[in-house]
């Protein structure tokens, strides 16, 4: 106890101050220490916390994301069976870093002439003295070519991979399918059409899966492309199309370009022949001329009586037949002998305003409707519709339409009248079959069953039948247009069909652009002689593919239509 | 010092070890989770390198290649209509040529009535219930089909002189005496077909006649030794008599 006691020593006025101000001082020395602590201890608070939470929930470093999961940088495009139709593959790119080069220019550029002479020594030379920073050599490059590359040893060649899109069977559907640009990004057909389905990241790891099938469009290619050599044809297009869903099971053009060299096919091989092309189809399109008659009640049975001269002077223009039958015919005869004069009576009977309507109804007016931006718009008189054009498209001319919209009409025909619109995509959960439109009646459509086989068994189609598989249909042979004149040697032949008939599934349209005659057709340029074989053929390879069982003793009721066929001529 | 004052350090003692054993825990459960990732990128790597490989086999069986390989060299074409068949019936159809046999055959359907009788007093005790014909038919044509085989080689006798009880055997005697015929045939190649068929007639019978007969009664009389030698004999003793 040798503190003094503030009661025996007088406290002086000057140490009483200094000792209130040290208190002072000492306190507010302790806040401040007090919350510097508090502001440490909260910071090393929050770190162990995180630490914690980390080592509970949280992912450690060694964690190697995106590797967990297959996403390819673009979806993949399948067919309706799931084989691949186009495919993302990391491929192999070389290329310089000029400034970045160590060694010998000179000899490097000699090593690089050597392994890849699309370019000079004296050009790489000037590529590896030049001031750029970057430049490729060669993208998708073969990987033996890439190791010798690598052996070089020259740091400032650079071989990196990089995704690259690959379609594994090359020119097959090339149309469809469309090609990517050089950033990967779709330039046209599906690629194009559903860019933003296979590039985003949430949907591309689910393959895009097409209602083509690659044997039956590997099929119509490839007897298309043989009846295109045959007969010097400058195009061909074609569609397979299912009735009942409207998906098209194949669709080609011809000239065909290959996607993964986009840029080596001719601008007339880009040109999407089947969807963008329009044409004046010719006669195939009597058939819907008859639909709408006898919906309308024009024509009341198949048995019904025109009459047929050689020629037949209309409106100031005469028409004419392939096949004249200089007497009365019956509905049936018009069809099977595909008769322009008949057929443009009945259209007249029809009359413009009412075949207007049902063209629009049937969508033969606007825009083919599928998923493709590649989409012709379909040509009419316009306001020049008058009497005549309704005569003239009554049989297939004046009308231009493109022909996936020609299947998609005779596929509305033959499902009992009913439209649906056209898809590339599988019907599935993903693309389900919507409500269709009725065109024409479900009467019209069975009639007009035997009215088309009756054509491919007598008429003009008759070398587009394959024995077993009942396919019905018509021919067209259509004047082409050439500088505003109609030739008489140039045509686009056509041959809409649909199999079996008898319980009609799939629709084949067939066309040749300027076919040319052989010997083998006896000089005829009709599509007779030229695309009616191309769909025998087809149909005998595609038919039992699709589960349409040959069978000889089937036929849709031609008890309808033959009492109405004069045969005692031939 | 008393335990009191290091009752705090306990505390931190204990908290720390409680902290640090579930941080073991973790990195257990840690280091368990980065090997189930390795794994799994093992997994999705060789999913990758598959990826590569079937695009690669695609891309080389392309349809386009596998097209001009046909045309050039494998010819194939589609199947026609007339090469589907609707089903079984029709697949079954296929194998008729195989009746060609039957050819042979309508001697023998000559001789079928002929056995009927004896096969009614057997399917007539069946005959009781309803379905009595159905069931006799079937029946008779299997002792028909029996009796095919004798008729064709032995014309009348064998049913003439053994009615029921050499039924069975009569499978084993043309294996016997087909044998014999032959080396006839090759030693006197001047003979008609005819004569050799005589001397069958003749030898079967024979044979017919000692087989039944003899070979229960020596069976059952003599002692187990004994037989073996004179069956010995015995068959040496056959043996000539077809050779005859």
């Amino acid at each position: 106890m040798n503190a003094p006691s503030p009661a025996l020593v007088a406290p002086r006025p000057e140490r009483l101050r200094l000792v209130g101000q040290r208190r002072q001082m000492l306190a507010v020395m302790h806040q401040r220490l007090m919350f510097g602590m508090l502001v440490y201890a909260g910071i090393v608070g929050l770190i162990a916390v995180r630490i914690l939470w980390l080592a509970a929930f949280g992912d450690h470093a060694g964690r190697k994301e995106g590797l967990t999961s297959l996403v390819p940088d673009r979806g993949d495009i399948v067919d309706r069976e799931g084989q691949p139709l186009a495919r993302t593959i990391d491929a192999w790119t070389i290329a310089v870093h000029p400034r970045k080069i160590i060694g010998d220019r000179l000899e490097i550029a000699r090593r690089l002439a050597e392994l890849m002479p699309e370019r000079t020594e004296e050009q790489y030379f000037a590529l590896l003295r030049s001031n750029k920073p970057f430049f490729y050599l060669r993208r998708r490059a073969s990987p033996g070519l890439v190791e010798a590359v690598n052996a070089l040893g020259e740091p400032g060649l650079a071989i990196e991979r990089e995704p690259d899109r690959l379609y594994p069977q090359t020119s097959l559907a090339s149309h469809v399918l469309g090609f990517t640009d050089i950033d990967g990004h779709g330039a046209a057909g599906v690629e194009r059409a559903f860019d933003k389905y296979l590039s985003d990241p949430a949907t591309r790891g689910k393959p895009l899966q097409l209602s083509i099938s690659s044997r039956i469009q590997q099929a119509l290619e490839h007897e298309l492309g043989d009846a295109l050599t045959t007969f010097s044809a400058i195009g061909a297009a074609g569609v397979v199309m299912d009735v009942h869903t409207g998906e098209v099971l194949a669709m080609t053009s011809l000239p065909s370009i290959n996607p993964n060299t986009p840029g080596q096919g001719t601008p007339e091989a880009h040109f999407n022949r089947a969807t963008l092309g329009v044409f004046e189809l010719g006669s195939t399109f009597k058939p819907f001329t008859v639909a709408m008659a006898m919906d309308s009640d024009v024509i009341k049975s198949v048995g019904q009586i025109y009459n047929c001269p050689h020629a037949f002077p209309v409106y100031g223009h005469v028409i004419h037949d392939t096949h004249p039958m200089g007497r009365p015919c019956t509905v049936a005869e018009i069809m099977m002998e595909s008769s322009n004069i008949g057929t443009a009576q009945i259209a007249d009977q029809l009359g413009t305003a009412r075949q207007k309507a049902w063209l629009k109804k049937m969508g033969f007016l606007d825009k083919v409707e599928i998923e493709l931006r590649e989409r012709g718009r379909a040509l009419n008189p316009g306001s020049r519709w008058g009497p005549f054009e309704t005569m003239t498209i009554g049989f297939g001319q004046g009308i231009a339409v493109a022909p996936l919209q020609l299947a998609m009409g005779y596929a509305t025909l033959f499902d009992g009248g009913v439209y649906h619109p056209p898809t590339i995509l599988k019907r599935g959960p993903d693309n389900p079959l919507p409500a269709g439109r009725r065109v024409f009646s479900e009467d019209t459509s069975y009639r007009m069953r035997a009215l088309l086989r009756l054509v491919v068994t007598k008429g003009t189609g008759k070398k587009a039948d394959a024995p077993g598989y009942r396919i019905g249909g018509k021919t067209g042979t259509a004047q082409k247009l050439i500088n505003g004149r109609y030739s008489q040697t140039v045509n686009i032949t056509s041959f809409a069909g649909v199999f079996p008939m008898d319980d009609p599934r799939y629709v084949i349209v067939v066309m040749l652009d300027e076919p040319k005659a052989t010997k083998d057709t006896y000089g005829f340029t009709t599509a007779g002689w030229n695309v009616a074989p191309v769909v025998s053929r087809t149909v005998g390879r595609i038919a039992p593919m699709l589960g349409v069982a040959p069978n000889m003793n089937r036929e849709p009721n031609m008890g309808e239509v033959m009492p109405f066929v004069h045969e005692t001529k031939e | 010092m008393s335990g009191r004052s290091f009752h705090s350090l306990f505390m931190v003692a204990s908290c720390a070890g409680a902290a640090l054993g579930c941080y073991l825990v973790s990195l257990r459960v840690a280091s368990e989770r980065a090997a189930l990732e390795a794994v799994e990128t093992k997994i999705v790597l060789a999913q990758r390198d598959l990826r590569v490989l079937q695009t690669e086999i695609g891309t080389r069986g392309r349809l386009a290649q596998l097209e001009r390989w046909n045309v050039k060299v494998l010819a194939l074409s589609a199947p026609g209509a007339n090469q589907f068949l609707d089903g079984g019936f029709a697949l079954a159809k296929l194998t008729r040529p195989d009746q060609k046999v039957d050819f042979q055959a309508p001697v023998v359907l000559a001789s079928a009535p002929a056995p009927a009788p004896k096969a009614a007093p057997i399917g007539a005790p069946d005959t009781d219930e309803a379905g009595a014909p159905t069931a006799q038919s079937p029946r008779a044509l299997i002792h028909e089909a029996s009796l095919k085989t004798e008729t064709r080689e032995v014309p009348v006798k064998p049913v003439a002189e053994m009615p029921q009880t050499t039924v069975a055997k009569s499978t084993d005697r043309p294996v016997t005496a087909a044998k014999p015929v032959t080396k006839k045939s090759a030693d006197k190649p001047g003979l008609a077909a005819a004569k050799t068929i005589e001397k069958k007639s003749v030898d079967k019978p024979l044979t017919i006649a000692a087989k039944p007969v003899t070979k229960p009664v020596r069976l059952a009389k003599n002692d187990p030794l004994a037989p073996l030698s004179e069956q010995h004999s015995h068959s040496t003793s056959k043996d000539p008599s077809p050779a005859r």
